[in-house]
């Protein structure tokens, strides 16, 4: 190094190899990364023959957007049911997604706000849910969904997805919590508002940005889950879909083409509310594990 | 307004005494700083007189109200914070108009008080600003503003001036003196800064380690520092501090230097020595008490410089006596160099004593 | 010992008057903020308490298959031994292992490295990163789907291209052959993973303070002294929050193994989620399911532990 910059005696920017490595390396991630997707999305727009051959189409000789009509017509049995796992799905989310928001909110407050014995813990053991996997709770939670007779009902699910999703809520509610000053609150109470009326009127506005960010996890995870759905409803107009696209398409020979469209369908919702709210997701995502 | 009355107040976190057996009154329309350095219970006790946290023991009085279990909004109180807590998501008018709105007043009545306040404070240009458009000294204003809006019995102040730059602040510090005395207000007022406190204060409460060491006049606190902590924190440059022991030469009461150096005492001096627990004594002298020769003259003691700082009117030197670095202000004419060895002469009716053990003032 | 100065009052250190307040007075002063976290851990104790208790107590019985627990049999560590002794139980240990240990290398490696690349403002680089984020948002079933449909042995992508390529003159059988279906497996993980640790450690790299890179540099240090000495350091406390989390997800993970092989072939990609699964609701032997999932609560309670020991590191420090 020293040498070199003797022999020239005009300094000139030298070639950044970390620079163009860190470019061949991206490029390379795009590529693992992107191509799945895209591979999806061209078999969603082959037919089932055009699909199985070989070598493959690299691109559709006939594109055909008949595998998503089907899935979209209400009037055959697969839009049918397409339709109506959908429809569950986004049912279930959305209520785990509220009420978790709900009961998350007041907790995730408390632990940053109070200190009360016993406070931290009441957090760990909440935190320590996210250590279990689903599948070695689903045994108790079945016989405890039979016991209170919610067994192919969505209530059952919903019940199941707040317990892994109100830990990460809080959590995360508790990271934006802890970032508005407390001298807001105690403003506010010597204005004249109660303990409530200062979470009521100047935390909850502030908090915004948490309850959308946690909202996105929750709904995603509700969204994506499938274990205890799998599980837990056997009929078939309950199902959601990630159980659902599973049973309709493997009964006979696996129709490829459908399969994709159908996964391309389910993805959607979710990419597009991460796309919209990436900010809030990536937040959500880092929040408390990284302290500047 | 209303005077505010602490009695045997204490806040403790298990075996932590953050604020301990603290009694003071602010009587009405009295403005009271509590000064001391950062962790000595100054803003805790202001969060108990506000109702903030709860008093693990002891007694508030508002005005003839014992408040010890009221809530902070209950309290009729106002308080402005060193980060002036503006809510970020309510315009500035919004902001003064809360503490309205909670009282429930009606919504003409608010505009009104809020546009006077304003006009008071000269913010009206900001009043649909949000917080964050604002510069510091403007987002001062309107905490103080939303204080002022309504008619509190008393205004709780914690380090309002410490965020503005250091010619806002003395700015500010005047201002709020005029406020203070044009509204009679019962302050109670904390700060870090020693100099607020004897600039702006009737009284002013020196706390340290959760105790209130004294509370006097700034003059007084002055004058007469109760023990070495206050002695040391009170003035600017603060009263330097020797360590030395009391002894006799036969004829006289002395104070000892490890040095080798005497220094006698008068005779009401050697019977303040004399008290002491022991035989250690400190000597604090403050700087524009003491004098420099350059050659030994009786009542002097010999010393080496360490810097000398001048700064303009007058020039500081800082002289190593015993062990212990002395502030002296001098002539700027005074020609001396670091490391020059000098003699620093003692006023026998200007220096204080204080008790080497238990550090407190030495008096008859 | 009180001295009297002037007209003011001198107030002297007094000695400390005992005002402890026992537990029980200490909860009681608090039981309005109890009311905030109850809602919670009202959900909390019905779902997770009673199943874990409900766990441990069945991994001492037998347990008939149909579910009706009141004819359960008392059989002591019997469950436990049934696992221990089981020939299949050091090869699917082995499997979690191999699982657990390279899915987590391998996406934490690529994460670091694109979070690296990343870091530096580019044209475009908010689209990428939304690109390389968009396999972790997907659910597992749709990656499993299509990488299922990739790995088809007679009409899957990769295969196809392999022998475009002239890497092998035949399509292979990735999910159906004993050495590659776990590796095969794991890329899949990574793919669908290695993005949470790229956003994790970007949102570490961001509190690397620019001026210890600067002052590194003008110091002399070389790109890669400067990544080791500073930014590095820096990371290290994310880094060991992603690891973890990342090793707890994949020691957790069921939808990938279960929806492309269901552990097969041979039970080749069979790891501990799959099997406990596996016997519970295959064999429906609940209780030696029960005494597998303890097994497994005592790793993850190991791994849990350092979890929040990595994460508390600070939020004691905040509260006051």
């Amino acid at each position: 190094m020293t040498t070199q910059a003797l022999d020239r005696p005009a300094p000139r920017k030298p070639i950044d190899w970390w620079r163009w490595a860190g470019r061949v390396f991206l490029t390379f991630l795009l590529i693992f990364t992107v191509l799945p997707m895209v591979w999806m999305v061209l078999t969603s727009i082959k037919s089932q023959f055009a699909a199985l051959q070989y070598p493959p189409q690299w691109w559709p000789a006939e594109p055909t957007l008949q595998n998503y009509w089907r899935l979209l017509d209400p009037s055959n049995s697969v839009g049918q049911e397409f339709l109506r796992y959908f429809w569950n799905s986004f049912y279930v989310s959305l209520l785990t997604t509220v009420i978790g928001v709900v009961v998350a909110v007041p907790a995730a407050y408390a632990f940053s706000r109070f200190r009360f014995p016993g406070r931290t813990f009441l957090f760990f053991t909440v935190l320590l849910r996210n250590m279990f996997p689903a599948v070695v709770f689903l045994m108790p939670l079945f016989l405890l969904m039979r016991w209170l007779g919610l067994v192919n009902t969505h209530g059952s699910l919903i019940l199941t997805y707040l317990t892994f999703g109100l830990p990460l809520s809080i959590w995360l509610l508790k990271g934006f919590y802890d970032n508005i000053p407390i001298q807001l609150e105690q403003a506010a109470r010597i204005d004249g508002a109660t303990r409530f009326q200062a979470f009521l009127y100047i935390v909850m506005p502030l908090s915004t940005p948490g309850i959308i960010a946690t909202s996105i996890f929750s709904f995603i995870g509700a969204w994506n889950e499938y274990v205890y759905a799998y599980t837990f409803l056997s009929k078939q107009d309950s199902m959601t879909l990630p159980v659902g696209i599973q049973r309709f398409f493997t009964e006979f020979a696996t129709d490829w083409p459908g399969l994709m469209a159908a996964t391309f369908m389910m993805s959607v919702p979710v990419v597009v509310l991460f796309l919209v709210l990436q900010k809030y997701f990536v937040r959500a995502l880092t929040e408390g594990a990284v302290k500047s | 307004m209303a005077e505010v009355v602490l009695k045997d107040v204490v806040k403790n976190y298990g075996a932590m005494f953050a604020v301990n057996n603290v009694s003071f009154t602010v009587a009405d329309g009295e403005f009271v700083a509590l000064v001391g350095p950062s962790g000595c219970g100054k803003t805790t006790t202001l969060n108990l007189i506000a109702g903030l946290i709860p008093m693990s023991g002891g007694d508030i009085h508002i005005g003839d109200r014992l408040v010890n279990d009221l809530d902070p909004k209950d309290r009729d109180i106002a308080m402005v914070f060193q980060n002036y807590a503006l809510y970020p998501n309510k315009t500035v008018f919004n902001n003064l108009a809360f503490p309205l709105q909670m009282r429930k007043l009606p919504r003409a009545e608010i505009d009104k008080k809020v546009q006077s306040a304003a006009k008071v404070l000269d913010i009206t240009h900001l009043l649909e600003r949000k917080p964050r458009e604002l510069s510091g000294g403007q987002q001062q204003r309107v905490a103080l503003g939303r204080a002022l809006v309504r008619d509190p019995r008393a205004f709780l102040m914690d380090e309002p001036l410490s965020n503005l730059d250091a010619k806002l602040r003395v700015q500010m510090r005047s201002e709020l003196k005029r406020f203070h005395q044009d509204l009679h207000a019962t302050v109670v007022y904390v700060t870090h800064d020693q100099l607020e406190a004897v600039t702006m204060a009737d009284k002013m409460a020196v706390m340290n380690g959760g105790f209130l060491q004294q509370y006097d006049t700034p003059a007084n606190v002055f004058a007469n520092p109760i023990n070495t902590f206050v002695a040391s924190f009170v003035g600017s440059p603060a009263m330097s501090l020797i360590p030395l022991e009391v002894a006799s030469n036969g004829t006289q009461t002395v104070l000892q230097s490890s040095e080798g150096w005497e220094l006698p005492l008068s005779p009401i001096n050697a019977r303040k020595a004399l008290a002491a627990s022991t035989k250690k004594v400190v000597l604090g002298a403050r700087h524009s008490t003491l004098k420099l020769a350059k050659s030994a003259v009786p009542g002097s003691v010999p010393g080496k410089v360490y810097t000398v700082e001048p700064t303009g009117d007058i020039t500081f030197a800082q002289v190593f006596i015993s062990g212990a670095v002395v502030n002296i202000s001098l002539e700027p004419s005074v020609a001396i160099r670091p490391d020059e060895m000098v003699f620093v002469e003692f006023d026998q009716e200007r220096i204080h004593l204080f008790d080497g053990e238990t550090t407190m003032a030495l008096t008859l | 010992m009180s001295i009297a100065t002037g007209q003011g009052t001198a107030v002297l250190a007094p000695t400390l008057k005992s005002k402890r307040v026992g537990p029980l007075q200490r909860i009681y002063n608090h039981r309005a903020d109890y009311l905030y976290v109850l809602p919670a851990l009202l959900v909390m104790l019905i779902v997770i308490a009673y199943p874990v208790y409900y766990t441990i107590e069945l991994s001492f019985f037998k347990t008939p298959p149909n579910l009706q627990m009141k004819d359960k049999v008392f059989v002591g560590l019997d469950n436990y031994a049934t696992i221990l002794s089981s020939s299949s139980f050091r090869e699917v240990t082995m499997n979690t292992l191999i699982w657990t240990v390279f899915s987590t290398l391998f996406a934490f490696l690529i994460g670091l490295a694109a979070a690296l690349a990343l870091h530096r403002e580019f044209i475009g680089r908010g689209v990428l990163r939304a690109l390389l984020l968009i396999p972790y948002v997907v659910s597992a079933v749709a990656a499993s789907y299509v990488w299922k449909w990739l790995y088809h042995s007679d009409f899957g992508v990769i295969g196809a291209l392999a022998v475009q390529f002239g890497l092998t003159d035949k399509p292979i059988n990735f999910l159906d052959n004993l050495h590659t279906v776990l590796p095969s497996l794991i890329v899949v993980n990574v793919w669908k993973e290695f993005s949470f640790a790229m956003i994790m450690l970007m949102a570490g790299l961001q509190t690397v303070p620019e001026q210890l890179l600067r002052a590194a540099q003008v110091d002399g240090a070389n790109a890669w002294q400067r990544f080791w000495h500073v930014t590095f350091p820096h990371l290290k406390s994310v880094s060991m929050v992603t690891v973890l989390l990342l090793m707890v997800s994949n020691f957790n993970s069921f939808i990938i193994p279960w929806v492309m092989t269901g552990g097969g072939p041979a039970g080749a990609s069979d790891i501990w989620i799959t099997q406990i699964y596996n016997i519970a609701f295959g064999r429906q032997r609940y209780g030696v399911a029960a005494a597998y999932s303890v097994i497994l609560f005592i790793v993850m309670m190991t791994l849990g532990y350092f979890y929040v020991k990595a994460l508390t590191r600070g939020d004691e420090s905040r509260a006051g």
